[in-house]
């Protein structure tokens, strides 16, 4: 299973999940400089969370002119899975590639804590490694996580974690991470690289880089 | 879509309909041309969609020069859609060298340079061949009333200033025009007609070459060529202008930084308000080519704007 991590000027978690990736599971795993267009020999794309291009405009909204996004497009449309975090997740939505978009948190504030999340599909490359409606905790670090979209019908069965208990930023239907209808993007707010280790109060993280794996 | 309804008036060089919208009319520009009070005649291919787009960018540059005229958009390669003015009955001749009739009447050299621009006035009347009258006549016989006499001489000269530098930037002088204006029923003076090289004098800058009708008067040749090049190079030139554009979240979306604003506004007592919704300002400076108002539809669609969210407007401010 190769990794590559995509990496953005004000991309900040791409370390994080190279460690995870290559000490924790080791994996071959190489990083991706955004001006790229080559994306040989790679199973899985992982757009870290961060601040991409000082998140101007909108979060993720210049990211996705990066060259290497037009790889990705034709790499996820080939069926290539793809993972975006945070920050990941909002270049997947400026780009189209998922559905909706992330507004900014409710609160004003940006968030760092950790919250639960049930599972709502584990029929999913991304999530096999869990148990449908099961409860789990990651944190959560962001200013825009506020997840929008017109017609929350298009995306019910897209729905892959949820905020459950306490909804954070205000996002429509608890939405905390969806995937595109063909189940092979996946976008979340919560960060899986930063609760990967026990040391860290929680390994729930890791079980989605485990379900990657495991899916190839 | 606006579609012409009627034929009103065909002229040599042009044909005006109306629509259904009773003020607005739909210009269609054809390829003949006339010259020595319709003595001369030929279809010069190409003319009518060069002085269509020469017109369109020209007027554009006007009104964001501040100078209102006709035009409202053009609709396609031969048509504009312009408001529906009543025409004074008074052609307005500028002229910054010395040239054409000008010449002729008072025996001066062709291309003299004048002291300062000359306006003259014609009456519009193809039995008596547009004959030249003074302001005089004109206040006279009640062709225009003083007021708007004054309104016209100033929309000329500040046009010809206007004009000549942009030229310039087209590698053109501006020998001399001709002008027509209109009202509207409250009263406002437009610039109408057209701006094209079939009313203006163009000379290669430096040089006595002719871009214009003369090049047909005159059997010069290369009078389409003459028509295209102008229409080239007036399209190549960009006008300098300035967009707003307003991006705001849809009103279906909760604006929490607006709803904090209101509060605060709240607290200081402003108890008249009742709803705050905060956007973002752009302001693009922008070198337009040619009319393109699709292109800003099209930044912001694909940038500016996330149409998930957000709903945008804008619009030209210079």
């Amino acid at each position: 299973m190769n990794f590559g991590i995509v990496v953005f000027p004000g991309t900040n978690c791409d370390r994080d999940c190279y460690y995870v990736i290559k000490d924790i599971l080791n994996q071959p795993v190489r990083f991706i400089w955004h001006r790229e267009y080559e994306l040989k020999r790679i199973d899985c794309v992982v757009l870290p969370g961060g601040f991409s291009y000082g998140d101007y405009l909108r979060a993720g909204a210049i990211a996705r002119f990066s060259p290497i996004m037009s790889s990705i497009r034709e790499f996820a449309e080939k069926g290539g899975l793809v993972i975006g975090i945070c920050n990941g997740f909002q270049i997947l939505t400026e780009a189209g590639l998922l559905p909706g978009a992330l507004g900014r948190n409710k609160s004003l504030r940006f968030i760092c804590k950790y919250v639960n999340l049930i599972v709502e599909r584990n029929d999913t490359p991304f999530t096999s490694e869990f148990k449908k409606g099961e409860i789990v905790r990651m944190p959560i670090a962001h200013n825009e996580g506020n997840y929008y979209i017109d017609d929350l019908s298009k995306v019910k069965k897209q729905v892959v974690l949820r905020y459950y208990g306490e909804n954070p930023n205000g996002a429509l239907d608890n939405i905390a991470g969806i995937v595109n209808e063909k189940g092979n993007v996946f976008g979340l707010m919560p960060h899986p690289e930063r609760c990967s280790e026990k040391i860290l109060g929680s390994e729930d993280g890791l079980r989605i880089f485990k379900s990657i794996v495991r899916s190839i | 879509m606006i579609e012409k309804v009627k034929l009103l008036y065909e002229g040599k060089a042009k044909r005006v309909y109306s629509t259904i919208e009773e003020d607005k009319l739909i210009i269609e520009f054809k390829d003949t041309a006339t010259a020595f009070d319709g003595l001369k005649k030929a279809e010069i291919s190409g003319k009518g969609e060069a002085n269509c787009i020469i017109s369109s960018k020209i007027f554009e540059l006007l009104t964001i020069k501040g100078i209102k005229n006709h035009y409202i958009k053009r609709l396609n390669e031969r048509e504009m859609l312009v408001k529906s003015v009543r025409i004074f009955p008074v052609e307005v001749i500028i002229r910054n060298r010395v040239a054409g009739s000008m010449a002729k009447r008072l025996g001066l050299d062709v291309g003299k340079e004048l002291e300062r621009p000359v306006l003259e006035f014609c009456y519009k009347s193809d039995e008596l061949h547009d004959p030249m009258i003074n302001e005089d006549h004109i206040l006279a016989l009640g062709l225009a009333t003083e007021e708007e006499l004054k309104t016209i001489k100033e929309m000329s000269l500040a046009t010809n200033n206007i004009l000549i530098d942009f030229f310039k930037r087209c590698h053109l002088e501006l020998i001399d025009m001709k002008f027509e204006f209109g009202k509207d029923p409250q009263g406002d003076i437009y610039l109408a007609d057209e701006i094209s090289p079939d009313t203006c004098r163009l000379w290669e800058l430096g040089t006595t070459t002719s871009w214009d009708k003369d090049r047909f008067r005159k059997d010069l040749g290369g009078v389409e060529e003459a028509y295209k090049e102008v229409k080239e190079r007036v399209i190549n030139t960009p006008i300098e202008s300035k967009a707003r554009i307003l991006i705001r979240l849809k009103p279906s979306i909760l604006d929490a930084q607006g709803s904090v604003i209101l509060n605060a506004l709240k607290s200081l007592g402003f108890n008249e308000v009742t709803e705050v919704r905060v956007g973002k300002l752009l302001e693009l400076k922008i070198d337009r080519k040619i009319d393109e108002p699709e292109r800003i539809e099209k930044m912001c669609k694909e940038l500016l704007a996330n149409p998930v969210m957000e709903d945008y407007e804008w619009e030209w401010i210079e």
